[in-house]
């Protein structure tokens, strides 16, 4: 394993406990292996960047951290608290935001509906919880006049009307908009043209200099290179790098994960 | 044009069920040179809707999460049989509120094998259909339970099903209110948008941190006492109920929720629809009564219906989804 000169690799001038920390976790479907004993510690105001090739237990890991599946071994903690129960309501009450590359969004809902799924503002009426649409239309309207997205999108039509590249835009807006901590980024410029590519990673790091932290995953390490704090490396469900993006070149690090991708295996879809 | 067109649609899944409501209608009534149009006619009309359409609610708010519940005719046998069965005994409330916890029962059965353990819910509700049909013959084993006079005068009797208001049958008051309620819950209530959210999609509503599996149970528990109560009205309103009762209701359930724009696939359906389809589809039936045709065709309209229903439906979902 390489890591930073410290021993343990953090974002620079930051002495603090980690937000986030995954501590030996391991999980397996039957008889399969996705992620082994994999420690890592994820700080407050810190870009990182969760590399690997396909197969390799990215998308395993934040699921983890975003409460969709419980690991199978190990520890997760958050601000020092352990987690023991995983739900993906329990991270975002947390404070944890997951941009994911399938899910996140239903066609069928309008856009403000969608924007509001899961935490819809309510209007007391006789003790009874009715959506407070005249909120919900206008906070919606106002991220996405504020993300750039259409002027003819309109809130209140479906989601499925708006291009691939627009409803990537508006979940990250959506992440942006709540007060959050943790905003973690699966493969988030996927499907995107090269314009909208730029401006996502450049809200990524506009992120991380409010003081949030930001995990980004991807298998383009030229891109992440020039934007993290800190690259970790996965492969085969194992980390086999942690380093300070300064430590190594890109090339270097891409010589990591194309000699290691040789072994990989297939990760099953998980349902 | 067409967009004009897609975004009234979109907007307004029922438009089309409220076309034909018009139309049957006014054929309907030239046809049978006015006769399906006389007072008569239109109580026994609304009386017939109201039940399949308390039903066919139900019905909706499970098809809603993408789910199905066929068992729902057995279920309002169980209703029927259980009110009348105990209202002489203990009386037509304690009749009816057994009658609705049964109806609780079954469809938390549903709600267990559906959400919990991930069982398609048409396998699970296809059991529980002849399970419960089942029991209903057992239990009457060829007789039938009919209301005594002192039961019919019962004020809970009359004011479930058994009687009117204004000329009026107390089901047809019962089906408007569950719809201003379920209205009210599903496209008001943050519970109606999480339970449209998993109909569309499932994955991503749980991950926005939306108790899936919760939902998933309760929609059956609702469509299991609305059918029970379904049962018990229609039982009171004709004062005797066999062991056949319900059965095949399952049926126009189904097809008055999808005549009435409710999606098979889930996350899009209309209340307001599936009422006015459970009024064509009783339209129809008692258009072919005045008309003196054998009530079996009826089944083989209904089928046609779907089978049109469907195919309108694909037709205008392809039109709402193009940009």
């Amino acid at each position: 394993m390489i890591t930073g000169s410290d021993g343990q690799s953090r974002a620079a001038g930051s002495p603090k406990k980690p937000l986030i920390s995954i501590k030996n976790v391991g999980l397996s479907y039957g008889n399969f292996q996705a992620l082994t004993d994999v420690s890592v510690d994820f700080y407050q105001g810190e870009l990182v960047g969760l590399v690997g090739d396909n197969g390799a237990g990215k998308t395993t890991l934040i699921r983890i951290i975003s409460g969709i599946i419980p690991p199978t071994s190990g520890e997760v903690y958050f601000d020092g608290e352990r987690i023991i129960k995983f739900h993906p309501k329990k991270a975002i009450d947390l404070g944890l935001e997951c941009i994911q590359q399938a899910i996140g969004l239903c066609d069928n809902l309008s856009v403000g509906r969608n924007y509001f799924l899961g935490r819809e503002p309510v209007r007391r009426i006789l003790g009874l919880p009715f959506l407070d649409k005249k909120k919900i239309r206008e906070a919606s309207a106002k991220v996405v006049h504020d993300f750039g997205l259409r002027d003819s999108v309109d809130v209140d039509d479906e989601i499925a009307l708006l291009s691939g590249g627009e409803k990537q835009t508006f979940k990250i807006a959506r992440a942006v908009t709540f007060r959050n901590r943790v905003i973690i980024m699966d493969e988030p410029t996927n499907h995107l043209s090269v314009r909208e590519r730029t401006r996502v990673n450049e809200l990524a790091v506009q992120l991380k200099q409010q003081g949030l932290l930001v995990i980004y995953i991807t298998h383009d390490i030229f891109q992440i290179h020039r934007i993290a704090d800190r690259i970790v490396i996965l492969e085969n469900g194992r980390k086999v790098t942690d380093v300070p993006r300064d430590a190594m070149s890109a090339e270097a690090l891409e010589g990591i994960i194309r000699d290691g991708s040789r072994t990989s295996t297939k990760e099953p879809k998980v349902s | 044009m067409r967009a004009a067109i897609a975004h009234l649609v979109r907007r307004h899944p029922e438009g089309g069920t409220v076309t034909l409501v018009v139309l049957i209608s006014l054929t309907f009534a030239i046809v049978t040179g006015g006769s399906w149009l006389s007072t008569g006619n239109l109580q026994s009309l609304s009386q017939l809707t109201a039940v399949l359409a308390i039903m066919a609610f139900g019905e909706a708010i499970v098809i809603a999460t993408g789910q199905i519940d066929i068992s729902v005719g057995s279920v309002s046998g169980i209703g029927a049989l259980t009110f009348l069965g105990l209202a002489p005994v203990v009386g037509s409330g304690f009749g009816l509120v057994a009658a609705l916890l049964f109806g609780v029962l079954i469809g938390g059965i549903n709600g267990v094998f559906v959400a919990f353990l991930g069982i398609p819910s048409l396998l699970v509700t296809l059991g529980t259909l002849f399970l419960f049909q089942g029991i209903g013959y057992a239990v009457t084993s060829g007789f039938s339970f009919a209301a005594s006079n002192v039961v019919r005068k019962q004020f809970i009797y009359n004011g479930f099903g058994g009687g009117t208001v204004a000329g009026v049958n107390t089901g047809v008051i019962w089906a408007l209110t569950i719809l201003v309620v379920l209205q009210l819950a599903v496209f008001e209530m943050p519970v109606g948008n999480r339970l449209l959210a998993i109909g569309g999609d499932a994955a991503s509503s749980f991950s926005r941190g939306v108790n899936v599996t919760r939902i998933k149970f309760g929609v059956f528990v609702v469509s299991g006492v609305l059918a029970a109560l379904s049962g018990a009205l229609d039982a009171a309103f004709i004062g005797y109920a066999d062991g056949s009762f319900g059965a095949g209701m399952e049926l126009s359930a189904i097809a008055a929720a999808v005549l009435g724009g409710c999606h098979l696939a889930g996350g899009r359906i209309s209340l307001i629809g599936t009422l006015l389809g459970a009024f064509i589809l009783r339209g129809i039936q008692s258009f072919l009564i005045i008309l003196g045709v054998q009530p079996q065709w009826y089944i083989l309209v209904v089928g046609l219906i779907v089978v049109l229903a469907g195919l309108a439906d694909r037709t205008l979902t392809r039109l709402v989804l193009k940009r």
